[in-house]
């Protein structure tokens, strides 16, 4: 008992101890300003934290799980035709909800930029770094802004550190701008930006033409829904509108994207290290090395990985079945639909692939590759082909062996316009093996004794999540390097390249055109062909012959084949407001390779996809709903139209 | 040991007193009748609106003002012959809107002004029972039975679409007129076709073949299966969209007899 009095006594001398010191102490949890602001760390970790959760639609994003997001299957590619996935089932558009996340920013930078440059005699810091950081910040302030315009249309502009205040919350409750006003504000940004960086930096903090080459981007996306887009959304209390863009300004956005885009030339340029004019393998070769090279000329703005500390799972969830470490393989199969966009592909009239004679046989090859023994390099380096080389062991992907005598030759499978699982179809089970997964593989023995699986070790198998669904392989990006050992989640660290000097060349040529559609002059079409034909020679794409025959499409086309899998498209194909007429109750087309028994030869069948996805656009998602807890704390945002 | 089993108890004790603490979900299960139907205006309530069972036919939105100026919207939507019923509605005041392929309800100026307001303020209580009467873009009917051809593969039909409205406001262009074919549902429509059979006449072509008023004649494309019927119905629309989408009009759908013929 005596051992608890003193215990009890100690305990209050203990607890009133405290109350002889001085309580007037920054507490020592809390990272005070002078600790940021005070010295060239502190602010470069929190430059570092800003630039981390800038809107990067990179490795670590899709359209379910948003940005930053530590796994990224069901990839966002797979909403554009450019690829199916079994974890995609359709058209759609992004279910996560980016909203606080960008006010977060927003406060974070518009502190910075009112409390900073108080510190800069503390700090002892120089004029050009104090213009850096504040730069830097209207930098990334532009980003957030873009990367909420182009989902919502106008939102509420905050550039001012906004006070909290229990008894005035209704000052917090701030209407949505114009989405004129947010592209306006986007550009002022980057114009601030531009004055204020320096000409050089590391590539993935911004400079000056960064900042330049993000608003060509913006304007561009600007200018389209000025001109293309046709939702009207008002805001009464305001007179606003809050989506769409009145169609004169149109003209004026696309000359803000030339202007910005031009002022990038001589600053970079196109990745040509291991191109050569007349050699399709160096051109390739080329197109692939240039996401691996970090020291390519044409990167403008790159997202640096390094494991362990920053790393995704790009190689592990998209490699080919015969490759994969993990559970998981495949998630991006590029379509057929996609791969005929590119040149060098035998074609029917209608500029589908051709696969059949005069006859109508199917043409028979002595190995897959040589359907593609003229494709375009670009593609090569961008899919892998049936039969390519990926990490020194061919793409293994057919859908079965056709085991009967060909007889002087075979027709076609399935009528056209068909979607029937090849397996269902008696007439085709007869004179076919196939396999169902890879656990069951079929086997068949030909006349010399060799013996072959049913269906390749990537697939196609027609139940297996993992198989190779659209007949080729995802090559860009991808990591051709790997040790097969480390193909597994948060293992791959090559960096994100955001902005490169091809996509400048592209939006500049866009934008021109645009011009030059809306009568501004001829130089512009020049212009728009000069940029197009680098793109193309260097892709080694079929040349467009000459400025007057350049077309709207061929410069849209051209971006698709240019930018496929680096998340682009899908806000392209938005802009231009023509998702809703591609993905219309759509299929898209995969090419289903075959074995010819006793010939040792291959065919390949052209179908609409074999698992049934249909794609239907719902014009509502030009403008994305606004989360609905966001418009009851906050009841002056009116919603979205349709939601 | 002994403390350990009495700190043990309090903490079951204190754990059983706090949970009692979480409230109860006492409130009455949703249990009002919101019902009605839309019918094309001047036909007398004889005639109701064609739409498709989606998100992209009619809808009807309830806005409950008790609780915030911006509430989140309870929208449900309309039956394929533009029929509703919804019998799980909360107790409250109310204000409703349709919208859909006919001229909006409400209406707004170019600044954002409530110009035209047709929706109505109500008490749900009971069954309530909520007709409209409203004045669809385009009216739709059919001109003889659909014609299955000789080797059974395709589909013809003759329709005749006029406008459904004389308000200069919503005269826009017709953009897409579809013959949608379904291989197994009765709900057939834009929402739910088969792509590649359903025929068409879209853009310029579309238009053209309006603005004759004749009859339209439409054959489905390609060649479909002659083993099952199919169940075929019109749809058209105008450049004007409702709440973000261009809708469609339709006429009611009928079968074709393929294998049953």
């Amino acid at each position: 008992m005596k051992t608890v009095k003193y215990l009890f006594i100690s305990f209050v001398l203990i607890c009133s101890a405290p109350g002889c010191m001085d309580l007037n102490v920054p507490p020592v949890n809390v990272v005070t300003d002078d600790v940021i602001f005070g010295s060239e760390d502190g602010i470069r970790s929190f430059l570092a934290r800003v630039y981390g959760a800038m809107p990067i639609e990179d490795f670590r994003f899709n359209h379910t799980n948003g940005i930053n997001h530590f796994y990224a299957i069901n990839p966002f590619s797979c909403l554009t035709g450019e690829a199916i996935s079994r974890d995609v089932g359709g058209a759609n558009t992004e279910t996560h909800t980016y909203w606080s996340e960008a006010y977060s920013i927003f406060r974070d930078l518009n502190y910075f930029m009112e409390t900073a440059p108080s510190y800069k005699d503390k700090g002892g810091f120089s004029d050009a770094q104090m213009n850096q950081w504040l730069g830097e910040c209207y930098f990334i302030r532009a980003m957030t802004y873009f990367a909420m315009v182009k989902r919502y249309g106008g939102v509420p502009i905050v550039t001012q550190v906004l006070a909290y205040n229990s008894d005035r919350l209704e000052e917090l409750d701030i209407p949505r701008a114009s989405e004129e006003e947010v592209y306006n504000q986007i550009a002022s940004d980057f114009d601030e930006a531009y004055k204020l960086l320096p000409e050089q930096t590391s590539v993935s903090r911004a400079n000056k033409y960064t900042a330049m080459g993000f608003k060509s981007r913006a304007m561009l996306y600007a200018g389209s829904i000025a001109r293309y887009n046709v939702t009207e959304l008002f805001d009464p209390n305001t007179q606003k509108r809050l989506c769409g863009i009145p169609s004169d300004k149109a003209q004026n956005y696309f000359k803000q994207s030339y202007d910005a885009a031009k002022l990038l030339e001589g600053h970079y340029e196109l990745y040509t290290k291991a191109w050569s004019a007349t050699d399709k393998d160096a051109q390739y070769k080329n197109f692939a090395d240039m996401f691996f090279d970090a020291s390519s000329p044409e990167n403008i703005f790159v997202r640096e990985y390094g494991y362990p500390y920053s790393v995704h799972g790009y190689d592990c969830y998209n490699v080919c079945l015969q490759y994969m470490t993990s559970t998981y393989a495949a998630e991006t199969n590029p379509t057929l639909s996609f791969v005929e966009m590119f040149d060098g592909l035998p074609r029917k009239s209608n500029g589908q692939i051709q696969v059949y004679d005069e006859d109508g046989y199917y043409v028979l090859y002595e190995k897959p590759m040589d359907l593609f023994a003229n494709a375009e390099p670009r593609l090569r380096a961008t899919v892998i082909f049936p039969g390519d080389l990926f990490k020194g062991e061919a793409l293994e992907v057919y859908r079965g062996i056709y085991k009967v005598p060909v007889g002087e030759g075979i027709t076609r499978l399935l009528p056209e316009g068909s979607t029937e699982l090849y397996n269902s179809v008696p007439d085709i089970a007869s004179r076919i093996l196939m396999s169902t997964n890879s656990q069951t593989q079929e086997t068949i023995t030909d006349n010399a004794g060799n013996s072959y699986n049913a269906a390749g070790a990537s697939g196609v198998f027609n139940n297996q999540g993992v198989a190779c669904l659209g007949g080729f392989g995802l090559r860009k990006y991808m990591n051709p390097d790997m040790p097969a050992d480390l193909v597994v989640e948060n293992r791959s660290d090559q960096n994100w390249i955001e902005l490169r000097y091809g996509e400048i060349l592209l939006n500049r040529a866009e934008a021109a055109f645009e011009l030059f559609l809306m009568a501004q002059g001829e130089q512009y079409r020049t212009d728009a062909y000069n940029c197009i034909r680098q793109i193309q020679e260097r892709a080694g794409a079929d040349i467009v012959p000459a400025a007057t025959d350049i077309t709207l499409d061929i410069v849209r086309k051209e971006r698709r084949k240019e930018l496929a899998f680096e998340n682009k498209t899908w806000w392209d194909l938005k802009r231009w407001r023509i998702l809703e007429l591609e993905q219309n109750n759509t299929l898209f087309r995969s090419l289903m390779p075959f074995f010819i028994l006793n010939e040792n030869k291959w065919f390949f069948d052209d179908r609409l996809d074999e698992t049934n996805k249909r794609y239907t656009f719902d014009t509502r998602w030009y403008y994305k709903s606004i989360p609905s807890d966001r418009i009851n704390e906050s009841p002056s945002l009116l919603q979205n139209l349709g939601y | 040991m002994k403390n350990l089993k009495y700190s043990l108890i309090c903490c079951s004790l204190a754990l059983l007193v706090f949970y009692s603490c979480v409230p109860l979900d006492n409130y009455d299960m949703p249990e009002e009748t919101l019902k009605g139907t839309v019918y094309v205006a001047g036909t007398n309530k004889t005639e109701s609106i064609q739409t498709e069972v989606s998100d992209q036919g009619v809808r009807i939105r309830m806005l409950e003002y008790s609780w915030s100026d911006n509430p989140q919207p309870f929208d449900f939507y309309a039956m394929q012959d533009g029929k509703y019923n919804n019998t799980k509605i909360f107790k409250g005041n109310y204000n409703i809107c349709v919208a859909g392929p006919f001229v909006p309800l409400q209406q707004y100026d170019p600044s954002g002004n409530l110009t035209v307001d047709g929706s109505i303020t109500r008490d749900i209580k009971g069954t309530v029972e909520i007709d409209w009467e409203v004045e669809p873009f385009l009216k739709i009917e059919w001109v003889g039975e659909p014609v299955v051809n000789a080797a059974k593969t395709k589909i013809t039909a003759s329709f005749r679409i006029t406008r459904g409205t004389n308000n200069p406001n919503f005269q826009q262009n017709v953009t897409d007129i579809y013959l949608f074919v379904n291989s197994s549902s009765y709900h057939v429509g834009q929402h739910n076709h088969d792509n590649r059979y359903s025929g068409r006449l879209q853009g310029n072509a579309a238009q053209a073949a309006f603005a004759t008023g004749d009859v339209i004649t439409l054959t489905t494309q390609g060649e479909f299966s002659p083993e099952r019927d199919y169940y075929v119905r019109v749809g058209a629309r105008i450049n004007y969209q409702t709440e973000g989408q261009q809708r469609y009009n339709y006429n009611e759908p009928k079968k074709a007899n393929v294998l049953s013929n």
